[in-house]
């Protein structure tokens, strides 16, 4: 388990502000943050590199924030990888690591033996983020921390080694705090997301409910939420209204979204006023004409760009001059004779629209 | 056009200021290493200065490796307060002019002095003794290998230590593993400086020890007493000797990329 308890880092002229969370025991944490959000600084309070000004770390249940980075029983790993380049490739994973054992079964998961003998500054970049997480690895910590450990990995040897380390991750029990600025990692491999911003925690939760609810627009938007509107949120009102003015048992109520030119249908837990609203590409669907159907929220457009990558499309489309993403399969793309300049009509649910 | 007459004065500068540097050498060598070179078997005084020039600057050397490497580690790692204090006291020896190095060291470690008199009671003359030779090359030349050593701690970067930390290394363990060995040319290469700049020593142990003779002094001495004539071997054996260090230090930064 790794906990901070209001901790309070000062590095140079950069501050960490009130950081609080928690990463459950043999759970996988993953902080999420644009650059110079101080993702690198709070790794660093927590193996003990930095000290705080004021707060509490825990690992394990014991507490070490005065403790000394050789006692902490956690290991870290840097983005660039810092792998002692006086030593060999095998000498670099011995260097910490408790038994000959470990050291062979971590490099044969690693898939080192070609390495092993080589120097360390003959490595790709992606070889040594390996290595260094080799290194790390071999000493069994109870807790490690990863700095962007894939960032240098080609996508397949990414997807590899990232099964590897989940797998690792789950047959030895430690605990993980992995730092990247790619949220969907967050999602393949993290149980806790953190959300940095400036030096303090903006959001935190399951990676799930992070990115379908962003805290702020500015998180929606480094997420990689395409459609973000700001916005007045308004009461439904009226006999004649489609949807109920009632708050249901969990306290959200139909209301009207106003945006430009469009009103969004919504259920929400949010007061009238100015807000902004999210809707993730994925709830967006895209058809020919407009149907009967329980999405509240269907308008007309014509489609201003289309995007095929892999097995998903996505189709931007100008909605009375607001643009509206959406993502589909690109099978449903290819069977629609979707293209730009096309006329669709763009529907989401009510319960597709977040505010925030 | 204009290019090229710029790169043509670019050369005549060049080669002008090497000529000013290298003609008084050549001058010098020419003029006395023959006789310098002879001198060493026939001339025992200059053996003996010769030696004695040696013994002193590599024992003001490790003397200096000993007190001054933490110092310099701890420049090039901490933010400590008053840190650019001590920085800028480091730099003063090498800004004084030597004499007056010598007149301060004489004063604090002179017979007449309490420090001196202690020593003294205690059997240890420093005036007039090789001990004030070498308390003199360690005061005007140590502060180059704390430059030098600073900058060497400098170029290693922290998180190599802060990674042998997580993998179980306490400070001193750090620092013997990973520091030590990623920083050991630069501070060979301080060391050298050092000892090269201990070896060249005049002005602060002509004050503080005329006797024994460094190389050094006896130059002068043979200089004032005798003439140019008989100074110039041992002029030229100096400048023989000083050539060891250089090509060592050359030879440590052969492997080093040029910057730019």
């Amino acid at each position: 388990m790794i906990s901070l308890d209001h901790i309070n880092v000062r590095a140079g002229s950069f501050e960490l502000k009130d950081i609080s969370f928690e990463v459950p025991k043999a759970g996988y944490g993953v902080v999420i943050g644009p650059a110079g959000s101080g993702k690198t600084t709070l790794l660093e309070t927590i193996a003990g590199v930095l000290r705080p000004t004021s707060g509490r770390i825990l690992i394990e249940g014991t507490d070490v924030t005065h403790a000394p980075p050789e006692s902490r029983r956690l290991g870290i790993v840097y983005q660039h990888a810092y792998l002692f380049p006086h030593l060999s490739v095998r000498r670099n994973v011995e260097y910490g690591a408790r038994s000959t054992a470990i050291v062979d079964d971590i490099s044969e998961r690693f898939e080192l033996g070609e390495l092993e003998r080589r120097a360390v500054t003959s490595l790709s970049g992606g070889e040594r983020q390996l290595v260094a997480m080799a290194r790390a690895l071999a000493r069994r910590p109870a807790a490690i921390l990863f700095d962007e450990p894939f960032s240098a990995l080609d996508p397949r040897t990414r997807n590899t080694m990232r099964r590897v380390v989940r797998t690792i991750h789950r047959e030895w029990g430690f605990t993980a705090l992995q730092v990247t600025h790619d949220f969907s990692e967050a999602g393949l491999l993290g149980d806790v997301a953190i959300v940095l911003d400036e030096g303090r925690v903006v959001q935190q939760g399951e990676p799930e409910a992070v990115f379908r609810k962003p805290a702020t627009p500015y998180i929606a938007d480094f997420l990689g939420a395409e459609n973000v509107f700001a916005g007045v949120v308004r009461s439904v009102d009226g006999a004649g209204s489609r949807l109920a003015n009632r708050e249901d048992e969990f306290g959200k109520r139909a209301v009207e979204f106003i945006t430009d030119a469009l009103t969004f249908y919504a259920l929400g837990d949010v007061s009238d006023g100015p807000t902004h609203a999210v809707i993730r590409a994925e709830e967006v669907s895209l058809s020919t004409e407009t149907s009967a159907s329980s999405m509240k929220n269907q308008f007309h457009g014509r489609i201003t760009e289309i995007v095929p990558a892999g097995a998903l499309t996505r189709v931007t489309v100008d909605i009375g001059g607001t643009p509206i993403v959406a993502a589909i399969t690109t099978r449903s793309a290819r069977e629609l004779c979707l293209a730009t300049g096309n006329d669709v009509v763009a529907a989401f649910k009510a319960t597709a629209i977040h505010f925030c | 056009m204009i290019r090229a007459i710029a790169t043509v004065l670019v050369a005549i500068a060049s080669s002008l200021f090497l000529l000013f540097i290298v003609g008084p050498i050549i001058g010098l060598v020419s003029a006395g290493g023959g006789r310098g070179i002879a001198g060493l078997a026939s001339d025992a005084e200059l053996r003996s200065a010769l030696l004695l020039t040696i013994v002193t600057a590599t024992t003001a050397t490790v003397l200096g490796i000993i007190g001054a490497t933490p110092l310099a580690y701890l420049l090039a790692r901490r933010a400590f307060r008053g840190r650019a204090v001590v920085s800028a006291l480091m730099d003063l020896p090498l800004v004084i002019p030597h004499p007056v190095a010598g007149i301060a060291l004489l004063l604090v470690l002179g017979r007449g002095s309490p420090v001196g008199r202690m020593l003294y009671d205690a059997g240890v003359r420093v005036a007039g003794s090789a001990t004030g030779i070498i308390c003199a090359m360690l005061f005007v030349s140590a502060p180059l290998y704390v430059s030098a050593a600073r900058e060497a701690f400098a170029r290693v970067d922290a998180r190599y230590e802060s990674v042998a930390r997580t993998l179980g290394d306490d400070a001193w363990q750090a620092f013997r593993r990973v520091t030590l060995p990623l920083s050991a040319k630069g501070l060979t290469a301080a060391a050298v400086v050092m000892w090269a700049r201990a070896v060249s020593e005049f002005g602060a142990i002509v004050i503080l020890t005329y006797n024994p003779k460094t190389a050094s002094v006896l130059s002068y001495d043979r200089f004032t007493s005798y003439g140019l004539s008989e100074a110039l071997p041992v002029a030229a054996v100096l400048v023989l000797f000083a050539l060891i260090p250089l090509a060592a230090l050359r030879a440590l930064r052969a492997g080093e990329p040029i910057r730019g």
